[in-house]
């Protein structure tokens, strides 16, 4: 890339908007903006800007249904969601999958669908952090909000995460570099250590690199535990780390004064999965008996964390809700979406906000080549390769407001800074007119006749 | 539309009406003198009716409850219903979906509910809950108790910028009142540590539990808002806490009451929540008791601190609090999964599941000092009836609870025949107290005094003009009695013959028939914009440098509030 | 109008040491690695701009960062063409040098459709695929890294009759623009 001179030539600067793309959600942005369009972009990170200076030749801007020659074609609004809903009202197994780069405002209108038709609800927390969120529920959950990480933390962990890669400014903004209430000078207050496989451009930034073998997690994360409880431990070497500088490591772990574990999908994607988190869970809860620490995971999208919030506080799951039976069912490894899709049991797929074309495995992608998929995105993706109908949304914190949660936990409410082209439709309104038009064409819900008490509750 | 509910056995305690037959009318969402001949006749011949419920302090939207649902399936699995034309349906047990919540409060009459902690970071998240939370409406408590800002003013000594302060945070968090957990406890939490008592300092920040409270204490008459503080003093759960809980209390003796008419409705100048957790004796849970008697004789004699009880129901349960130490010291203790959830400069937040069993000493014991206070503080209006819920127990255990308190033979049954822990018998003295609640009685401690001390003028009360929040319940009071019937109590009580909100019948007969979305209700400082913007200025270079979210940010927005009703002061 | 830019056609990468003696160039025809997948920063940009169809995201997330020594060992170099081969697929990507390396034995593809064909669907009950940690081959090629789209239409076969792999991959290519009928964006006045 050649150098660019900063752009000079815009109308006005809209501050504090927020940034959808990571789980950072920084709401620091400000958009130069020109007639309507957003020409430059202050504060964001590599990623960041690259969403919001977002490339125009893929931009989704008319309704489209693939026709019989397999060649998509521009519809109008009606024909397109008319198409869609009847796909939806006469499907026996919808799976609505996506929701992480929407608003929660939006997730309310396809629960409501999903409830009326019973579908299965599912976000990119089954690809990847749902193991966290197994070992969670198996363990615990010590987190705490990035600010008290910026005011407090004098040791900070990335296991399995690459923040510079995948979370640029959390190091700057949130736990390495800032000066924190009781750490006046930034980074030099603090000791930063990563463990990862890969000598990251995460470890290149740290003072400790801890490359710990491929699948070696599980063992590595046992030793220290082991170390922590007083053990001493009898192999010298330990998933490929010899063990006095696991003794060095635990002792610097348990001197800190406020330590913080960030972790990635370098530990759920691994073969332990949720066993990986839920030891390193135990780990930090262990930790406390000794000082204080916590954890967080990485998540990656921006609104991933605000759909399991609102799945939770609506239905009582997470995500990978099953509606099918009229209440709301949850197994993992049952009722999630890859699960569901190598199995072949969906047999229409509603992908909102979501690219399971660049992200779902070969062996669970192959049955939406035979299933009706729709698509509701802002960019023509690999989703779109294998589409059926597709609906141009708007661009969440910059077309459209709407409400996301950070990977910590944090609401923020994204505001809207420039209108969205003419042709396209905020996300809210096309799963709003999906779902009325299903309901006319299925009057029936999916519901019981009556109210019957669950005696476990009584 | 207007209705008459006819020939009921009104109970409203805040008219001193009590067990009197006659008609209630109701028009337009309110209650009136009289109604039309047009008016829709609702036949409640010889049933209880009431207004409807008002809690005190519980704990149904917002951050920490997810966290709870996120990290238990197994107990939003345990409430699972199917949808039906008018539900949506339910999970959960001791942490019911927001849905789940609405509807189980409206079959137990219930209108109104007080969500007991908001952190001001995540109101919004506060505010989208109860957005979603149907039938009811809910008074959200903004937490000031370990507020960095808050604890510098105190140190200060600068009451008329707290006061503006209060007044600037509950706007912008849109909240109701002033909550404090543990004053100083849960910032010391930040590092791993707690305050020992009432005269104790976080690390880094000279100031005392005390001072804090104290200061929170005038700021709040000052500006006359409508609730007191509203106080979770420090050392909860701890054997032998008795003492600080009574000091916090004394402590605040010489706090006047504001003389505006906004702080008109209440009397007291402070509410203690979840009293039990607060009355141990002993040093250690092997020689823990009561100091149940003590509080209830300070009680007594105090003109101007209520409470609530935070009664243990013996069930399966998710404790979730604030005090995230005291959360720590329990997981330490049971070893089970355990939640914190720490948010800058504000507060914490810890989680962990609970089993009270009838069969462990410690649970029975907390039984019988929950029961105690019911039944040694004379003064209903100075006690309510809570489960802190969910921390003590779910809220659809309070007819239980009312069961208990009006049939001395059913508890002493339960000490006797060794249902529950022989604890309950020997350390408490519940089985020696003969008083029973009536239905006045119980109206007061679920109804009048909790929407009194709320500062609730159009709630908790049958009067022409107030709402038309109102529970119709199968009983006739002078056909039956709750002594020798307490399972037919907890039956009544569980389902409502009516529940009606604002005018709207919701429930019939122990069903939903009909849902509307809730109320928040927040509290709206009028006159103070020039002190609110000195102290905004004064904070803002340290928002700027120590929060992890823009100013602009950081506010709830209008879009969060779910048919605001805004209570001004003046 | 001028926007400021972010596309970049390829991801930096470090030039290959050319010290090796030439008996240690091409001595291996197949390597046998473990894969890792996931994202790095170029892969991450341009999904989310959106420049999925073009080169950009073909040499981002459709390239395997290998150690030096095992692009010795197989040689190739930089932006040769290597086929990786795994129990779940195979795929034809850009070799290049890890910025990460040390780390012989190991490869790293960027997630994606190039990814997605090779990577194990295995969840063993709990949601996740197995993204990393695969026993995967790496050889070295002539044939070309598709485009998303040629990717798409050779893996699922969703919209083109014909079923053999050969013929698909070399049908002519879709092209770097979305193809549909209907207005583009540069057709409406709004844009």
């Amino acid at each position: 890339m050649s150098y660019e001179p900063p752009i000079t030539d815009y109308d006005e600067i809209v501050e504090n908007c927020t940034c959808a793309f990571c789980g950072c959600n920084c709401d620091d942005l400000d958009y130069l903006v020109k007639d309507g369009h957003v020409v430059a972009v202050r504060h964001a990170c590599r990623l960041g800007a690259s969403k919001i200076m977002e490339d125009l030749d893929q931009r989704l801007v008319v309704p489209m249904i693939r026709g019989d020659d397999g060649e998509l074609e521009e519809v109008d609004w009606d024909t397109a969601l008319d198409k869609a809903a009847e796909y939806i009202a006469n499907s026996v197994r919808p799976v609505f999958y996506g929701w992480s780069e929407t608003s929660t405002e939006c997730m309310k209108e396809g629960l409501d669908l999903g409830q009326y038709i019973g579908a299965v609800l599912d976000n990119q927390a089954t690809i990847c952090h749902g193991p966290s969120l197994q070992a969670v529920q198996n363990a615990g959950y010590p987190i705490q909000t990035l600010g008290e990480v910026k005011n407090r933390a004098d040791m900070i962990v990335y296991s399995g995460s690459n923040a510079m890669n995948s979370h640029p400014r959390h190091m700057a903004r949130y736990s390495v570099f800032p000066r924190g209430y009781f750490r006046q000078r930034g980074r030099f207050d603090r000791t930063v250590v990563t463990m990862d496989p890969k000598f990251s451009d995460t470890a290149k930034m740290s003072d400790k690199w801890i490359g710990f073998e491929q699948n070696g997690d599980y063992g590595f994360y046992n030793a220290i535990r082991a170390v922590i409880k007083g053990k001493k431990l009898t192999q010298e070497v330990i998933s490929g780390i010899p063990r006095e500088d696991i003794y060095e490591l635990v002792d610097e772990m348990k001197h800190a004064e406020f330590g913080v574990l960030f972790f990635g999908l370098g530990l759920t994607h691994t073969l332990s999965k949720q066993r990986n988190i839920d030891i390193a869970i135990k780990m930090v809860m262990d930790l406390n008996k000794e000082s204080k620490w916590g954890l967080t995971p990485m998540r990656g999208h921006f609104n991933v964390n605000g759909f399991n919030i609102f799945m939770a506080f609506e239905t009582g799951f997470a995500f990978g809700v099953d509606f099918c039976r009229g209440y709301a069912r949850y197994m993992l490894g049952e009722t999630n979406t890859i699960d569901l899709l190598v199995r072949k049991e969906p047999d229409v797929f509603l992908v909102i906000a979501a690219d399971p074309g660049a992200h779902f495995p070969n062996g669970a992608n192959q049955h939406l080549a035979h299933i009706p998929v729709i698509q509701i995105d802002i960019h023509w993706g690999p989703s779109t390769e294998l589409a059926d109908v597709v609906l141009p949304g708007s661009f969440i914190g910059v077309e459209c407001a709407g409400t996301s949660y950070r990977m910590d936990g944090v609401p923020i409410y994204m505001k809207k800074a420039i209108d969205k082209p003419e042709t396209c439709r905020d996300d809210e309104w096309i799963v709003r007119e999906i779902k009325e038009r299903v309901m006319k064409l299925r009057e029936e819900p999916n519901v019981a006749p009556k109210y019957i008490p669950n005696p476990a509750a009584e | 539309m207007e209705y008459i509910l006819k020939n009921g056995i009104v109970y409203d305690p805040a008219n001193e009406v009590n067990g009197e037959k006659k008609d209630v009318y109701f028009k337009d969402g309110k209650i009136v003198e009289d109604v039309s001949s047009a008016a829709k006749v609702i036949d409640v011949t010889d049933k209880i009716v009431m207004p409807a419920g008002v809690d005190t302090h519980a704990h149904i939207a917002g951050p920490k409850l997810v966290l709870g649902r996120l990290y238990r399936p197994e107990d939003s699995r345990r409430g699972v219903t199917q949808k039906t034309k008018v539900e949506r349906g339910e999970s959960g047990f001791s942490i019911p979906s927001c849905p789940t919540t609405g509807y189980r409060y409206s079959r137990m009459g219930y209108g109104t509910v007080c969500e007991a902690a908001m952190p001001p970071l995540e109101a919004k998240h506060t505010h989208e809950e109860i957005g979603i939370i149907p039938n009811i409406d809910v008074n959200p408590l903004t937490l000031f108790g370990n507020n960095w800002i808050v604890m510098e003013l105190a140190k200060e000594g600068d009451i008329d910028g707290l006061a503006a302060f209060i007044s600037a945070w509950l706007k912008i968090t849109k909240g109701y009142g002033v909550k404090i957990v543990n004053p100083c406890g849960s910032e010391a939490w930040g590092w791993g540590m707690n305050v020992h008592g009432y005269n104790d300092s976080a690390p880094y920040f000279d100031v005392s539990s005390k001072e804090v409270v104290r200061a929170l204490a005038k700021a709040n008459e000052k500006l006359g808002l409508p609730h007191s503080i509203h106080i979770h003093p420090n050392d909860l759960g701890h054997p032998g806490n008795t003492p600080t809980t009574l000091e916090t209390l004394d402590s605040l003796k010489d706090i006047v009451k504001s003389t505006k008419k906004s702080a008109s409705v209440r009397d007291q100048t402070v509410h203690c929540c979840h009293m039990h957790f607060h009355s141990y004796s002993g040093t250690n849970w092997r020689n823990a008791g009561s100091g149940a008697p003590e509080v209830a004789k300070f009680m007594n004699h105090c003109k101007y601190a209520t409470g609530d009880v935070g009664q243990v129901t013996f069930d399966e349960t998710t404790t979730m609090t604030a005090d995230a130490p005291m959360e720590y010291d329990l997981y330490r203790l049971s070893g089970l999964k355990w939640v914190n959830a720490d948010i800058e400069c504000e507060t914490a937040a810890g989680i962990i599941p609970c089993i009270y069993s009838k069969k462990a000493p410690v649970s029975a014991l907390q039984w019988g000092i929950g029961m105690e206070l019911f039944l040694l503080i004379d003064n209903p209006w100075q006690i309510n009836l809570t489960t802190d819920h969910p921390n003590a127990g779910p809220f659809t255990r309070y007819p239980r609870i009312i069961s208990w308190l009006m049939s001395a033979p059913k508890r002493n049954q339960m000490i006797e025949s060794h249902e529950i822990h022989k604890w309950a018998e020997k350390r408490t003295m519940v089985a020696s107290i003969d008083r029973e609640y009536d239905f006045y009685d119980i109206a007061t401690i679920t109804r009048a005094a909790n929407a009194k001390i709320h500062g609730f003028h159009d709630r908790g009360n049958l009067s022409v003009g107030s709402n038309a929040d109102i529970a119709v319940y199968d009983i006739n009071p002078n056909d039956f009695d709750p002594s020798k019937n307490p399972d037919a109590v907890e039956r009544a009580f569980s389902r409502a013959k009516y529940t009606i909100k604002d005018g709207q019948i919701m429930v019939k007969d122990g069903e939903i028939v009909s849902t509307k979305p809730s109320h928040v209700i927040w509290s709206n400082v009028k006159g103070m914009e020039e002190q609110e913007k000195d102290i905004i200025d004064k904070v803002m270079p340290f928002f700027k440098q120590y929060y992890s979210v823009k100013w602009e940010n950081y506010k709830v927005h209008d879009h969060f509030l779910s048919n605001p009703i805004r209570v001004d002061v003046e | 109008m001028h926007y400021a830019n972010t596309y970049l056609s390829k991801p930096v990468v470090g030039d290959l040491d050319e010290s090796y003696s030439e008996d240690q160039k091409g001595t291996t025809k197949v390597l046998h690695c473990m894969l890792n997948t996931g994202s790095d920063i170029y892969q991450g940009a341009c999904k989310k701009r959106g420049s999925t169809l073009k080169e950009e995201y073909k040499n981002a997330s459709g390239t395997c960062y290998m150690d030096p020594r095992d692009m010795v060992e197989l040689g190739v170099k930089n932006w040769d063409t290597v086929l990786v081969k795994t129990d779940y697929g195979e795929v034809v990507v850009n070799a290049a040098k890890s910025r990460d390396a040390p780390h012989k034995g190991t490869v790293f593809i960027c997630k994606g459709p190039w990814a997605n064909t090779i990577v194990s669907h295995e969840t063993y009950c709990c949601s996740d695929p197995t993204y990393k940690g695969i026993q995967c081959t790496v050889e070295k090629t002539d044939r070309k890294v598709l485009l998303m789209a040629d990717l798409m239409r050779l893996v699922y076969k969703k919209y083109v009759d014909e079923t053999d792999d050969e013929v698909i991959e070399n049908m002519e290519s879709l092209g770097e623009r979305p193809v549909y009928r209907g207005r583009k964006w540069e057709e409406l006045d709004e844009l």
